[in-house]
């Protein structure tokens, strides 16, 4: 598989590893009056889609960013990379 | 206390061999230095690249060199790259920090690297069979650096000139790694 990063290009899957699902960088606030329920969700609730999917990818053997891929799960097709730090910013991160 | 004097010994003890017209060169003598860029502190570092080496702040992939001191910057990362030059003894950071101030966190990486300078005709041929990274001339041309892996080691590769290539690995690991480029350039010999 090839994952064609946003800063260096098409870089093979060997030289990333995978995390999870994207949603891993929307984290609660832990302050919020329902925040037990909100974490429980965060660390044990997943969708398991067989289709479109946005997932984190470590670039450990490069440039060591973190990425957003959105891959089909039934056919492996990557239809858009994202710098994770982009991602998060879009979502309202100060940094 | 001992006056024995203990001399530093380099990873592949100054490895040089010909393979027809490839040469393989052990690079000694080089600093290197890792630069991390303070949060929101990139347009002081580049200030003070442009003052003290009349050099850019290299993007991501590629390399800038100074024009007042031959220092080479490879963009490794977001954030961070290595500065890179002649330099013997351990006071390499120093250097770094007379020229750049407070503008960078610098560490100093020089001993934790060999450095393995690939150079002839033949050059991207013996590496194409280690290397995934695309080495023509339109993906990596003159200058561009990046991280990578040969044979699970984890690689620097930089083009240097148009048939000379450096490769950066681990100095824990420099024999294999040799070992591994060597079985790459003796599959075309």
């Amino acid at each position: 598989m090839i994952i064609n990063h946003p800063l260096l290009g098409p870089r093979d899957a060997s030289e990333f590893v995978y995390l999870g699902d994207a949603s891993l960088i929307d984290r609660p606030d832990w302050q919020h009056e329902n925040s037990q329920q909100e974490f429980h969700n965060y660390l044990y609730l997943r969708d398991n889609p067989a289709g479109e999917h946005r997932e984190l990818w470590f670039h450990e053997q490069g440039d060591r960013s973190w990425l957003v891929v959105t891959r089909n799960t039934l056919t492996h097709e990557i239809s858009k990379v994202e710098l994770a730090r982009d991602v998060a910013k879009e979502r309202g991160r100060d940094k | 206390m001992s006056d024995a004097t203990l001399k530093a010994r380099s990873p592949l003890d100054g490895y040089r061999q010909q393979f027809g017209t490839l040469e393989i060169v052990e690079l000694n003598g080089l600093a290197l230095v890792s630069v991390a860029t303070p949060l929101d502190g990139e347009e002081e570092l580049k200030k003070a690249m442009t003052t003290a080496h009349k050099a850019e702040l290299p993007a991501v992939g590629s390399s800038t060199q100074s024009s007042v001191d031959d220092t080479r910057f490879l963009g490794l990362q977001p954030g961070q790259m290595f500065a890179m030059f002649a330099h013997d003894g351990d006071r390499a950071v120093e250097f770094v920090a007379k020229k750049l101030g407070e503008t960078g966190y610098y560490t100093d990486q020089s001993d934790s690297w060999v450095i393995l300078q690939l150079s002839g005709a033949d050059v991207r041929t013996a590496l194409e069979r280690i290397c995934a990274i695309d080495l023509q001339d339109s993906a990596f041309p003159v200058g561009a650096v990046t991280r990578t892996v040969m044979e699970h080691l984890g690689t620097i590769i930089m083009r240097t000139g148009h048939d000379t290539f450096v490769l950066l690995s681990a100095r824990s690991s420099a024999k294999s790694f040799l070992h591994a480029v060597l079985t790459s350039v003796n599959n075309i010999q």
